[in-house]
């Protein structure tokens, strides 16, 4: 199945021709298609390979297409090479399905931007860049598409680099790219030191190697373990926005909706779980990684989730949605879960691409405004958007039978039974919060009284290329749940979970690491879902109560507890935080004294200085020779003597 | 053999104390001849290593040529007064004065610690440092290097043309 | 005295074309710019070539003064492609300042005599001249604006700092001499190795003062000062040249010096002290380059800081050394990659401002940059990828470089000073970024002006398709590395 190697192929061949030719090719219908086809080509690729890999039997359902060795110095070897199985190509099918989705629904949302082909280009060169972080059959192919997807983001959180954009101590939307970037370069830095260990240590990069050898090669080195798993997951945090590095994400929401959707809903911002299902065995080798896994993505969870109660803006209050469902995901993997991670990935794929798509949908009929507090009553406007939008809600919530239940209260059931009760009683929280805030979500813009101003403002609905993609999605959204069917229920019923038959082999030694939690919970679990949906329907009912009429109810409840909602509404001052003690100093520290003392002192001051006074006296060379050189000199003559005595005085005893 | 560490003593002490006047003489012209005299020691000093050769270029070369290229920049520039050189002094040549020394004290040290012992100079020493053998050298085993000079020389020569011709076109 | 005439032939034709036929042209034609500068363009090519084709053909010549093939002719072949480029990129620059006279091609083809004989070296006599013929060059480039005081000022600080290194130079090689009895490379590896060291402090001190010597001609901390106003002061073109070319001219130097100094690699009891002496100053370079960068308003001085910064990187490598094995990183290799890549990244990048310099010497503040993207499409998405590069981004060659100095300080055991370098080069995206964000993300101040590329235009595609293509294929350089 050689033919497997174009699926990333067909989006770059996007990318290069609108890239190159983008203006040139004229009307958007033919730059929007040649985009949205290269993504097609690839999901119909990846649906062949999919099928031929379900007709292997289950344990070999694994194979690698080289396409060319990238670098080999001594024994230091790379390929480029991709491998396809039952992870990847679940990702691959997300990827470039939604992916294509997307794509329709951006030829009609970009509509007659002035930057429309860059758009696509861009579009296109993350999803390629994607394919290879997932496809990759090594650490160092996965780390360029890592690397890309964090470029591709960039370019396109700051795609509308004319518009001004209110984040914490950021105004233009560039600004907000730029933190994303640098963010995430910390992470990348932490990925970067575990690959050279890994390197040391195994002496490959490949990832079926490593998996394979990882008991035999670290067994025993659980420090060791611990330190590149725990460099690993700093990368994802970064990339998945986790506590401390998730403060880029609600500013990335900058970019174009259909950005947010893809990107910071879909795809990217789960590349953190990816790294972690794809190094399973040594995540497992590391119980201390686990814990801190667990710990920051549940807490992560909730606090996403509590800052997500009180946003007004409605695609900050779905980026803080995406952190706190991320941190769902890093807790199913910290307690050993796995494929519960992987399934929540896939249903919130999902329903976040449905809710950010009808977002944009909302936004766009009502001309770029994007404060709920001036919506409301959308409802008979824009009948599909908020159809699909509810069952997306419903979704989320983890209503019975919409897809975000079935994984939701899988990572829930497995918190409790791996973990403790607290962790289960933390993660019901967060699960309410979601239910509150996607509630008020909905009600504020859909339901109640219109509160914008009719004048300026006509509420419309999208166009078919946006509506279409959105019942599609909510068609997923709604059933998508079912190929993960949690035994408790299936059994009875005689229904597969397909998704854990599928992933099985992946995880399985992984899984085997860990401790095991037999015996029969079934009254426990039963009880457990009730009370997670009764949570759920507390929230939406909640929310229902104090939003279905406007904010004054919530205002008046707000003004009871200022303290609470100050503190939330500033995100516990993260931003801040990370001003002050990491940002502020180093550029103090850079301008204060090595630019005053080093440059301006030094250079400026006796240099610049002394050559204008130079220049009118016509006294040049004797000046420069006794001022700027001198000194220079001097400098040079205290670091000749430091190092002679450095490598005399060992020698000299 | 026992006045060769009697003049190379002579020829040292000379050295440093004229090199010492270079840089406290306050007039540019005096500064000048001290230098003169220094480059006279530094011959003299090669002297004492058979190198009559090399003694006799850095007569020729520095003490000849170079210094009075040096002395008439002095003069065309008329640095003649004082004031320019003892300008800014003070903090300056403390701190410059304290280095050289830290250095000059670390240079002594990591010479003195091992014992270089007085080397009898090799027989052939005599006849290493005349014009004929260091002709045969330059011509026979340093062709190379002797030959890359050229190009050395061609480079300073065309670039010091180019920066003082007064008009580039 | 043996003499292989066909494999000096590189060294041979720079020398007949620069020393008698280029004289006697430009004694003869007057003021016909062009035909010089075709005459040196052609002159590189031909030497660039004979370096390709007589690169298998290794060995000794003059006695033992240089040493042919492999290694030294990779660098012969880079130095001339660099000095192309550098002349494409600087005809149109000088013409747009009026100052195009005939002898800078002289002057610039003439450091890359210098350079080619620091690659060739085998004596540190050789060494000595490459050195001070690639520096004499350049202090006469770096003044090429002769009414231009920041020119002035740049190319006299240059001078002088740069004799005084020289001075540190000359004087740790005389004290080697000292210590092993011979200038040749060859003869003071065996002294080291069968433990003949007669004076053992001397030595060290030499190669120490060598080391600083060294490190001056690649502007490492704290020797690194000078950089910063030349780059800034001198003339673009001449900046792109001299802080890339010369810096892979310092390192090919480098790297050959050490295999002669340390020939068992680090592992001498003497070895030791110097190792820690290239960790701190790698280390400082890194970090002080790169946060000293952050701050900068004028994008050269930007490149200059952060070209510091990537000397600091380098000289990782001198660090790890020939790899220990058969199977690991080579240090060696890893610099004259980066070299490679860097050169490419870092005259792009060069060159870029230098087309979008004003007369009037404006248009050189990060400011300026805003909303580039709009006026200059092209030169704004050439300028991304270099900086990207040089951030060390994937898939970008500038990546891969890094990847193997860091890998390679670790194998060593240096994963401190490997830390340091991510840290470091994680700030340095600061600035590489801050600049595409100008770009791309910021609206323009004015309308802008014309900034024809002409023959720059080679240089700069040049440039982007070896940063992309060295990402993408980086095993390419590593196979004629491994021939070596």
């Amino acid at each position: 199945m050689n033919y497997a190697a174009l699926i990333p192929l067909f989006p770059l061949v996007g990318f290069a021709i609108i890239g190159l030719f983008g203006r040139r090719l004229g009307s958007e219908k033919v730059i929007g298609s040649i985009a949205s086809l290269a993504v097609l080509a690839s999901f119909v690729t990846a649906v062949a390979v999919f099928m031929g890999l379900t007709s292997m039997p289950a344990d070999a359902r694994s194979f690698t297409v080289p396409v060319y060795t990238w670098i080999a110095t001594g024994s230091f070897s790379v390929d480029i090479a991709y491998q396809f199985d039952q992870l990847s190509i679940l990702f691959t099918l997300i990827i470039t399905g939604i992916g294509f989705l997307i794509h329709v629904y951006s030829t009609g949302y970009m509509h007659g931007d002035r930057s429309f082909p860059r758009f696509f280009a861009y579009l296109n060169l993350f999803v390629f860049m994607m394919l290879n972080l997932v496809l990759a059959s090594n650490f160092l192919l996965t780390f360029l598409g890592w690397e890309g997807v964090g470029l591709a983001s960039y370019l396109l959180i700051g795609f509308w680099y004319d518009r001004k954009f209110e984040g914490s101590g950021i105004v233009w939307t560039g600004d907000a790219a730029k933190k994303a970037f640098i963010v995430n370069r910390i992470g990348d830095f932490g990925v970067l030191l575990a690959m050279f260990m890994l390197f040391n240590a195994f002496g490959t990069l490949e990832y079926a190697t490593i998996n394979a050898q990882a008991g035999v090669v670290l067994g025993g080195q659980e420090t060791l373990v611990t330190m590149i798993t725990l460099l690993l997951f700093l990368g994802c945090t970064g990339k998945s926005a986790q506590i401390p590095l998730g403060v880029w994400l609600p500013d990335a929401m900058a970019g174009p909706t259909p950005v947010s959707a893809l990107i910071h809903a879909a795809t990217m911002v789960t590349s953190g779980i990816f790294l972690i299902a794809r190094t399973n065995v040594l995540f497992a080798m590391s119980p201390t990684t686990m814990a801190v896994v667990t710990g920051i993505g549940i807490t992560t969870a909730l606090i996403a989730g509590t800052v997500g109660l009180v946003q007004n803006d409605i695609k900050k209050v779905l980026a803080y949605s995406t952190v706190s469902q991320l941190g769902f995901m890093f807790t199913a993997l910290g307690v050993g879960a796995f494929t519960a991670g992987v399934f929540h990935v896939m249903t919130h794929a999902f329903f976040k691409a449905l809710l950010f798509l009808g977002s944009g949908s909302v936004i766009h009929g009502m001309h770029e405004e994007q404060d709920i507090q001036k919506m409301g009553g959308l409802k008979k406007y824009m009948p599909i958007t908020y159809k699909t939008f509810l069952v997306g809600t419903l979704a989320i919530s983890g209503i019975p039978l919409f897809s975000g239940f079935f994984s939701k209260d899988e990572i829930l059931w497995f918190a409790w039974l791996n973990g403790s009760p607290i962790l289960w009683a933390v993660g019901a929280l967060a699960a309410f919060c979601t239910a509150f805030y996607m509630w008020r979500l909905t009600a504020l813009t859909f339901l109640g009284k219109e509160r914008f101003d009719h004048h300026h403002v006509h509420p419309h609905e999208s166009p078919k290329s946006m509506t279409i993609p959105l019942i599609i999605l909510a068609v997923l959204s709604a059933v998508g749940g079912l190929l993960g069917i949690p035994h408790v229920l299936g059994h009875p019923l005689h229904l597969p979970n397909l998704l854990e038959e599928w992933l099985a082999p992946i995880f399985a030694n992984g899984v085997a690491l860990l401790p095991k939690h037999t015996g029969d919970h079934t009254a426990l679990e039963f009880t457990l879902m009730a009370v997670s949906v009764g949570i759920g329907a507390f929230g939406i009912w909640l929310a229902h109560s104090l939003y279905k009429d406007g904010t004054e109810k919530a205002r008046a409840l707000g003004a009871r507890f200022s303290a609470v909602y100050k503190l939330l509404w500033r995100k516990y001052g993260v931003d801040e935080v990370y001003d002050v003690l990491i940002v502020s100093p180093i550029v103090v520290f850079s301008r204060s004294f090595l630019w005053k003392m080093v440059d301006v002192v030094l250079i400026d001051g006796i240099v610049n200085g002394s050559a204008r006074f130079v220049a009118s006296t016509g006294n040049v060379i004797r000046r420069i020779q006794t001022g700027v050189a001198q000194h220079y000199a001097l400098i040079m003559m205290v670091g000749i003597i430091a190092l002679i005595a450095i490598v005399t005085v060992p020698m000299l005893k | 053999m026992e006045l060769q560490p009697l003049l190379f003593l002579v020829f040292a002490l000379g050295a440093v104390i004229s090199a010492v006047s270079t840089v406290t003489r306050k007039n540019p012209v005096s500064s000048a001849m001290s230098l003169v005299a220094h480059f006279f020691m530094l011959a003299g000093l090669y002297l004492t290593l058979e190198a009559q050769f090399v003694a006799a270029v850095q007569v020729l070369v520095y003490a000849g040529a170079i210094m009075v290229l040096v002395v008439f920049v002095i003069m065309l520039l008329n640095l003649g007064n004082e004031q320019a050189l003892t300008e800014n002094r003070g903090l300056r040549s403390t701190l410059a004065t304290l280095i050289g020394a830290v250095f000059a004290v670390q240079i002594i040290l990591v010479t003195v610690a091992e014992p270089t012992g007085a080397n009898a100079l090799p027989s052939r020493a005599v006849e290493i440092g005349t014009t004929e053998s260091i002709g045969q050298s330059l011509f026979t085993q340093y062709l190379f290097p002797f030959e890359a000079i050229s190009l050395l020389l061609l480079a300073a020569l065309i670039g010091s043309v180019v920066l003082a011709k007064r008009h580039m076109k | 005295m043996q003499i292989d005439y066909i494999g000096s032939l590189p060294l041979i034709v720079i020398w007949l074309a620069l020393g008698a036929i280029g004289i006697v042209i430009q004694a003869f034609v007057r003021d016909n710019t062009r035909l010089v500068f075709g005459y040196y363009v052609a002159t590189l090519g031909l030497t660039g070539l004979a370096a390709i084709v007589l690169s298998g053909h290794k060995g000794a010549s003059f006695g033992g003064m240089i040493t042919l093939g492999g290694y030294a002719n990779y660098f012969d072949a880079l130095f001339c492609g660099a000095g192309i480029m550098a002349l494409l990129a600087a005809r149109p620059y000088l013409q747009k300042e009026e100052s195009e006279v005939d002898e800078f091609y002289t002057m610039l083809v003439s450091s890359v005599a210098g350079m080619m004989l620091m690659a060739h070296a085998s004596n540190l006599v050789v060494l000595f001249v490459g050195i001070e013929l690639m520096s004499i060059s350049f202090y006469v480039m770096a003044g090429f604006f002769r009414t231009s005081t920041k020119s002035v000022e740049a190319a006299l600080k240059y001078f002088l700092l740069g004799c005084f290194a020289t001075g540190f130079l000359v004087y740790g090689m005389s004290l080697i001499y000292g210590g092993t009895g011979s200038l040749a490379y060859g003869d003071i590896a065996r002294t080291v190795v069968t433990q003949q060291l007669t004076y053992p402090t001397l030595f060290v001190v030499g190669t120490t003062l060598l080391v600083i010597g060294l490190s001056f001609k690649i502007a490492a901390f704290p020797f690194h000062q000078w950089a910063p106003d030349v780059y800034e002061g001198a003339p673009t073109a001449v900046t792109a040249f001299m802080s890339t070319a010369g810096k892979a001219a310092a390192f090919s130097a480098f790297v050959a010096v050490f295999v002669a100094l340390l020939p068992a690699g680090w592992t001498s009891e003497i070895a030791q002290n110097q190792q820690i002496v290239i960790a701190v100053i790698a280390a400082a370079t890194m970090l002080l380059g790169n946060i000293t960068a952050v701050v900068q308003s004028n994008v050269k001085r930007m490149l200059a800081y952060s070209s510091v910064a990537h000397a600091g990187y380098m000289l990782m490598g001198i660090l790890a050394g020939p790899s220990l094995g058969t199977d690991g990183m080579n240090g060696h290799h890893a610099i004259v990659f980066y070299a490679t890549s860097y050169l490419f990244m870092q005259m792009g990048a060069f060159v870029v401002v230098g087309i979008l310099e004003r007369r009037d010497g404006g248009f050189l503040n990060i400011d300026d940059y805003a909303g580039l993207h709009h006026r200059h499409p092209v030169l704004a998405a050439l300028m991304a990828v270099f900086m990207f590069s040089l951030a060390g981004i994937p898939p970008f060659a500038g990546f891969f470089g890094k990847y193997m100095l860091f890998a390679a300080a670790i194998e060593r055991g240096f994963t401190w000073l490997a830390i340091v370098g991510v840290v470091s080069s994680v700030i340095s995206a600061w600035f590489y970024l801050g600049l595409i964000v100008k770009m791309y993300f910021q609206d323009a101040k004015d309308s802008g002006h014309e900034a024809p590329a002409g023959l720059a235009g080679f240089t700069l595609a040049v440039s982007v398709v070896g940063v992309v293509f060295f990402g993408l294929f980086p095993q390419l350089l590593i196979n004629i590395f491994r021939s070596w």
